[in-house]
């Protein structure tokens, strides 16, 4: 028991007394999944909603392959980017490995399924009153999508947090393609992960109170944007 | 005057026939109620009414001319509201002037407050409010004011008092009764309350499996 | 909106900042136990204040590091696998091998040493384990401490243990590995700094003791390896030699020689010698 107190009372003074090691986890943590997330919706929120809204062929195909996607294990992503990005591989001129791009790429097709998925289902099941009523006050049908997209909002909103709090705790591509590098690769997942390997385990409990916070912030988010989004 | 003609109407869904009418004729500037058990066609018949879906076979005249549902501009004329109406996730006053903003029509400030107090919500309480910040009820009234402040020509209602206690059952038969006299809207309405439904309207429409079983003047 | 517009804005600052191609900088990839002994986290500041290069390195095991480097991912080795890494020279993938350090490895085990093993010489040691069923925990991910242990086993004149009850392979580096030793009151063999910098992370207060230690089969030799440039275009080879010279040079090889941990030297230095 002691050891956990004194390394709670430990972490604490990383976290207050500013420790450079301590904070650049975070610090990196924080770029990385803010790249991660930024083009996750970017790219998974139009295609969520393209497959949702549309009916086209091949459509029912695409949803069940975004759902099996959903289960992708981070360190399959991790081991897959490794190979595209390493100097063998196809995009290996790039220099991506061990750099912040290279995680967010394995991290976007992380958090991408996610988004992908949740607006999808949010838009093919939005309450079948909505179209209605936007047709029945007059709506015509680019004003219909217009008010979709936004009435969708909180969905989309909801499966952006959502996969960021998938992206910010994984630690498979991160390790794999970042290769945990103090002060620039360093993450939080890969420091607890490694740091307490090390015997370090204040730090790791410090980035692990850090972590914590986040995913309370995120489930918060996610617990009021459901009542938003009505769900 | 001839508001509706439907001839030789046929509507299926997935293969089974819903509604067959084969002739039916309805009113202008009158209120319309139409009356049957549960599954006998009424609310398709609506959605019929409002545009919303086209028949299978068959032709709806309005005003005389043929119709299609992909004109916008008769769904600009018709409004239908639904038994469980939708409210957009906005404000109070943006639900209602949802309507007016996709008409391109600046929305003078008192349209909406209006509206409201037409089916008796405080503007003042509820012109501010998020659609998550009602109650059933006032989400239906609220529903009803977005569809008039559109000044339809044609308001279909769906149930409208299926929801409501009494009071607020009285303030739609005056709203709409109000509709019909200072607006000159026509209106048709569904209900299960024959009794109500008799009370507003001018003629009545019994439907049963999907048959016009009988039409009266009132 | 605004919102919006200043988060893209910190977007397109982030991601320059993070993307910033600078010239001088080394990749190296290391074994674990150079790393978490913090020798290197003592070293090289030094080194970056005397060559301006800024040198990055994952800490992974030797063999996992000698892949790194025949896939061009990195542009230095510092590893300890002295077979290993000449059959990676003598196949083209590095240059310039220079031996660097060295220390020691040793057996630790419980402190009631079930197999009563201490003292005895590695091979005898081995076969008492084995014969007592006593559990070991192997690294079991193919660093250079594993290939060690491999290599002694088979010095041993035993089949390499696999699926055996009492031998445990953790995939894990030295550290986790000792902690898990100590966990299960099982053998397992270490490097002496992991060992030294393990005593201080626990202050002393753990299970296990030194059993064997001091046979000269035990001795763990660090090198340093450049990647060759005319396999790898991208490798940093002038960058490398650089890293590799300084390594050797006799301001570095005393301040390998100087640290310390818990007032015990972990590695020797041994360049050109």
């Amino acid at each position: 028991m002691g050891f956990i107190y004194e390394g709670l009372l430990k972490a604490f003074e990383l976290l207050f007394n500013g420790n450079p090691e301590t904070w650049s986890a975070v610090y990196i943590t924080l770029c990385v999944s803010s790249l991660s997330i930024f083009f996750t919706i970017l790219l998974g929120a139009p295609l969520g909603f393209v497959l949702g809204y549309c009916r086209f062929k091949g459509r029912e195909t695409l949803r069940m392959i975004t759902d099996t996607l959903l289960s992708f294990p981070t360190v399959v992503i991790g081991l897959l980017v490794y190979s595209l990005v390493s100097r063998q591989g196809p995009l290996g001129d790039y220099g991506l490995l061990f750099t912040l791009p290279g995680i967010a790429i394995g991290q976007v097709m992380l958090g991408m399924p996610i988004v992908v998925a949740m607006v999808a289902n949010a838009v093919e099941n939005s309450d079948s009153g909505m179209k209605d009523t936007l047709l029945t006050l007059g709506a015509d049908n680019i004003q219909v999508l217009k008010a979709t997209l936004w009435e969708t909002r909180y969905h989309l909103m909801l499966a952006g947090v959502a996969a960021y709090g998938r992206i910010v705790s994984e630690i498979g591509i991160s390790m794999m393609v970042g290769g945990n590098i103090k002060w620039h690769t360093r993450t939080i997942t890969t420091a607890i992960a490694l740091e307490t390997g090390k015997g370090e385990f204040a730090m790791g409990i410090a980035l692990g109170v850090v972590l914590l916070i986040i995913a309370f912030g995120v489930n918060f988010s996610v617990a009021k944007l459901k009542r938003r989004a009505g769900q | 005057m001839s508001l509706y003609q439907l001839s030789n109407i046929v509507q299926t869904y997935g293969g089974r026939p819903v509604l067959t009418i084969d002739s039916l004729e309805l009113t202008a500037g009158s209120i319309t109620g139409i009356f049957g058990p549960n599954g006998s066609g009424k609310s398709t018949l609506m959605r019929m009414l409002a545009f919303l879906e086209a028949p299978q076979q068959g032709t709806i005249h309005f005003n005389g001319n043929a119709t299609s549902i992909t004109e916008t501009s008769l769904r600009r004329e018709v409004t239908l509201l639904t038994q469980q109406p939708y409210l957009l996730k906005r404000s109070v006053k943006e639900n209602i002037e949802y309507g007016l903003h996709v008409r391109g029509l600046k929305s003078t400030s008192g349209i909406a407050a209006d509206a409201l107090e037409e089916v008796g919500l405080s503007a003042e309480k509820f012109l501010s409010r998020q659609w998550f910040e009602l109650s059933g009820g006032e989400a239906q009234r609220v529903a009803l004011a977005a569809r008039l402040a559109v000044n339809p020509s044609v308001l279909l209602m769906d149930e409208p008092t299926s929801s409501l206690d009494e009071e607020s059952t009285e303030r739609i038969r005056n709203a709409a009764l109000r509709a019909k006299n200072e607006r000159r809207t026509s209106l048709i309405i569904v209900s299960h309350d024959r009794e109500w439904l008799t009370s507003v309207s001018d003629s009545t429409v019994l439907i049963r499996n999907g048959k016009i079983e009988s039409t009266q003047c009132g | 909106m605004k919102k919006f517009a200043a988060l893209l804005l910190a977007l397109a600052l982030l991601v320059p900042a993070m993307a910033q191609a600078k010239d001088k900088v080394l990749m190296m990839a290391t074994t674990t136990s150079t790393d978490n002994t913090g020798l290197l986290d003592e070293l090289m500041p030094e080194f970056t204040k005397d060559s301006g290069i800024d040198i990055r390195w994952t800490a992974i095991g030797t063999g996992k590091a000698l892949a790194m480097g025949r896939n061009c991912d990195v542009d230095v080795l510092l590893v300890h696998a002295p077979g290993a890494e000449k059959k990676f020279v003598k196949n083209g993938h590095g240059v310039d091998r220079t031996q660097l350090m060295y220390n020691d490895f040793v057996i630790v085990g419980p402190a009631a040493d079930p197999a009563q093993v201490k003292g005895m010489p590695v091979e005898k040691a081995l076969k008492a384990i084995a014969k007592a069923k006593a559990p070991f925990a192997s690294r079991g991910d193919n660093s250079g401490t594993n290939k060690k242990e491999i290599s002694l086993w088979k010095a041993a004149g035993m089949a390499v243990p696999d699926k055996a009850d009492w031998y445990m392979q953790l995939g894990q580096g030295m550290l986790k590995t000792l902690n898990a030793a100590a966990q299960k009151g099982a053998y397992t063999m270490t490097d002496r700094g992991t060992w030294i910098k393990y005593m201080d992370v626990n202050k002393g207060k753990t299970p296990l003791k030194i059993v064997v230690e001091g046979d000269k089969v035990l001795f763990n030799q660090y090198s340093a390896i450049a990647i060759n440039p005319a396999v790898c275009p991208n490798a940093k080879v002038e960058l490398a030699n650089e890293f590799i010279a300084w390594m050797a040079s006799p301001k570095a090889q005393k301040a390998i020689g100087d640290f310390r941990l818990l007032g015990k030297q972990l590695f020797t230095p041994n360049a050109g010698k």
